[in-house]
């Protein structure tokens, strides 16, 4: 009952907020200078046939009319076309935006497995070594460019040591992608259970994820050590101590009280990801999301750009929907 | 300066993160004096060098020397840094103060507030990279249109930071006692709130500077920055990075070091002036002495 009210009161933000958003990047279509019309028809355009364009557009209609039209338009999925591709952009979104999603989720996944150990030893062991390196740790990952660090791991283990696959998207040019369930190569290739296919997908994972987890451990281990430190001086825990438990058993419960924390720089780096993977993505070719909007600036072609902003955007939102989920999980205090 | 001085000596690398950022200042300045090789004169019977006497840091394809290029890039880097800093950190300062102060004053007053927290939330649930790239292609590549795009999306920390601040200071009795002496809203702000919540803005300021750095390197990176023959560490690893693949490693990899080094710089200052902005944690780090 109190989950269905949380969700329920929780649901209610986020429909301003999807509003908010598209008409965030109404205003910024708007703001692009110059004339839609004239843009796409060139400056012979005889004025008839600009006013032809104009209201074929909605062009002459008021700001709030063209408004509504572009909600109707957006909620029904359509997000322009994009001449590059010559593709509607939500199809192309749908085929990239996996690629992405694979790509930061297990990236974030690898963080997390070399962040919390580290922080919770760094917490424990005040006066050692790893200590001293995690506080540093956190500022030097955060300072480091990651699209740099990813052209020296493919300048180490690709040209000099040879141990990587080339650095050129998610697949050998041979092989052949999985049957599509979810888009990620990562997940069909198990689902399909062809092992080929999956050893070659995980060895053009390794290096992007590598590069992108190690980047983003630093902030993971910072908030682990911190919040441990908080903990381990907090009351219950100096009770759980002083009633004889072992150490194992007390670091165990100060970890399940850091997890909300965890959880929320996990959010935050996973929100921060979905756009700014793009430049890893650019390095390792890695033909996703971003870098579609990306090449979309470059070109001049919009639609992408905003098909991107838009569903990034509302990707956030379901990802801060699904935390809000996990934190009714794992703090009971929200159960009341 | 004495306090700045007695909290590096134990800690060397924050020390090193000043003195750092005072060397790139000086290199800055002293551009023309310094770099051995013009910045943007392509140089074809050099091209591709590795790193020798001749060419510290080597040279890249077309023959610019990497090492007077990464000098001359301070300028503009950290140029572009600064601007955007300073105008997200006065603009959001600003609102913030205002929106702080106003809510819970006067119902049209309560609206305005609740409107720009509104609005700010909005903006926050865009990735930033992609809101900034987003900018600059409305605006046209440039180098007004980086900054404003760097400044936009920092603004809201600013806002956010400033508001908590003002919250607080509004109840305090000097406001209370300035303002039932007749000072006029604007002039209360300006004399009594912002100048006494510049503490967590300061600690903010050094950090951002640095993020500000990687930012617009992104940027360029990614082409929507400044463009090629600017030097630009960001544009210099994007010409170094088909090198990479063949085996040149150094036109891409001297920018990153120097990038990398400048980001974690402010860093270093930004995590000390945290300490010794704050009175109480400031005399325990250096309580020996």
């Amino acid at each position: 009952m109190a989950l269905i009210r949380y969700i329920g009161r929780r649901l209610l933000f986020v429909l301003p907020q999807l509003f908010g958003i598209v008409a965030v990047s109404f205003f910024l279509l708007k703001m692009i200078p110059g004339d839609p019309a004239l843009l796409m028809l060139g400056p012979l355009a005889s004025q008839e046939a600009i006013n032809e364009i104009r209201s074929v557009m909605g062009l002459d209609k008021s700001l709030i009319e063209q408004f509504v039209i572009y909600l109707e338009r957006v909620l029904s999925g359509d997000l322009g076309t994009s001449w590059q591709t010559t593709k509607p952009v939500m199809e192309d979104l749908l085929k990239r935006f996996p690629a992405t999603m694979e790509l930061v989720t297990l990236s974030l996944l690898f963080a997390l497995i070399l962040g919390i150990p580290v922080g919770i030893l760094a917490s424990l062991l005040k006066k050692s070594i790893i200590n001293k390196f995690s506080t540093y740790y956190g500022l030097l990952a955060g300072s480091l460019p990651d699209f740099w660090l990813g052209l020296i791991f493919i300048f180490v283990f690709y040209t000099i040591l040879g141990w990587a696959a080339a650095p050129m998207g998610r697949l050998d040019l041979g092989i052949l992608p999985p049957a599509v369930v979810s888009g990620s190569y990562f997940i069909d290739s198990l689902i399909a259970g062809d092992w080929e296919t999956f050893n070659n997908v995980v060895a053009h994972l390794t290096l992007p994820v590598l590069t992108l987890g190690l980047i983003n451990a630093g902030p993971i281990i910072k908030m682990t050590q911190s919040t441990m430190d908080r903990l381990l001086e907090s009351d219950h825990i100096r009770y759980a101590r002083s009633c004889g438990l072992g150490e194992f058993q007390i670091v165990r419960r100060a970890f399940r009280n850091s997890l909300p924390s965890v959880l929320t720089i996990v959010s935050v780096l996973y929100s921060f990801l979905i756009g700014g993977a793009v430049l890893v993505e650019i390095v390792f070719s890695w033909g996703g999301a971003g870098q579609y909007a990306l090449s979309g600036v470059l070109n001049a072609d919009i639609n992408p750009v905003m098909g991107f902003v838009v569903w990034s955007a509302v990707l956030c939102l379901i990802l801060y929907l699904i935390v809000d989920l996990l934190y009714f999980a794992i703090d009971p205090r929200l159960r009341d | 300066m004495k306090v700045l001085y007695l909290y590096c000596k134990d800690r060397p690398l924050i020390g090193f993160g000043y003195f750092f950022v005072f060397f790139l200042i000086f290199l800055a300045v002293f551009a023309d004096l310094i770099a051995p090789w013009p910045p943007q004169t392509a140089n074809p019977d050099d091209y591709l060098q590795a790193p020798s006497w001749r060419h510290l840091f080597g040279t890249d394809e077309t023959g610019m020397d990497i090492f007077s290029r990464c000098i001359y890039s301070i300028r503009l880097d950290l140029s572009i840094a600064f601007l955007g800093t300073a105008v997200s950190a006065i603009v959001g300062t600003a609102i913030g103060a205002f929106v702080g102060y106003y809510e819970a004053r006067g119902r049209l007053k309560t609206v305005f507030s609740s409107f720009t927290m509104r609005a700010l939330d909005v903006i926050q649930s865009f990735p930033v990279f992609v809101f900034a790239i987003a900018l600059v292609a409305i605006f046209g590549q440039g180098l007004y249109s980086i900054i404003a795009a760097i400044a936009f999306v920092n603004m809201p920390i600013y806002v956010r930071l400033m508001r908590t601040q003002a919250l607080s200071i509004r109840q305090m009795r000097y406001v209370e006692a300035a303002y039932l002496s007749g000072l006029s809203d604007v002039s209360l702000i300006i004399k009594h709130i912002v100048p006494n919540s510049m503490g967590p803005i300061l600690s903010h300021l050094s950090v951002n500077v640095g993020w500000s750095v990687l930012l617009a390197a992104a940027l360029s990176f990614a082409g929507a920055g400044v463009e090629a023959p600017t030097p630009e560490w960001g544009s210099m690893i994007a010409v170094g990075f088909k090198n990479i693949v063949t085996g040149q490693w150094w036109p891409s990899t001297f920018p990153g070091i120097v990038l990398g080094l400048t980001v974690f710089s402010f860093a270093l200052i930004g995590a000390s002036v945290e300490v010794l902005a704050d009175p109480v944690r400031r005399r325990a780090a250096i309580a020996k002495y």
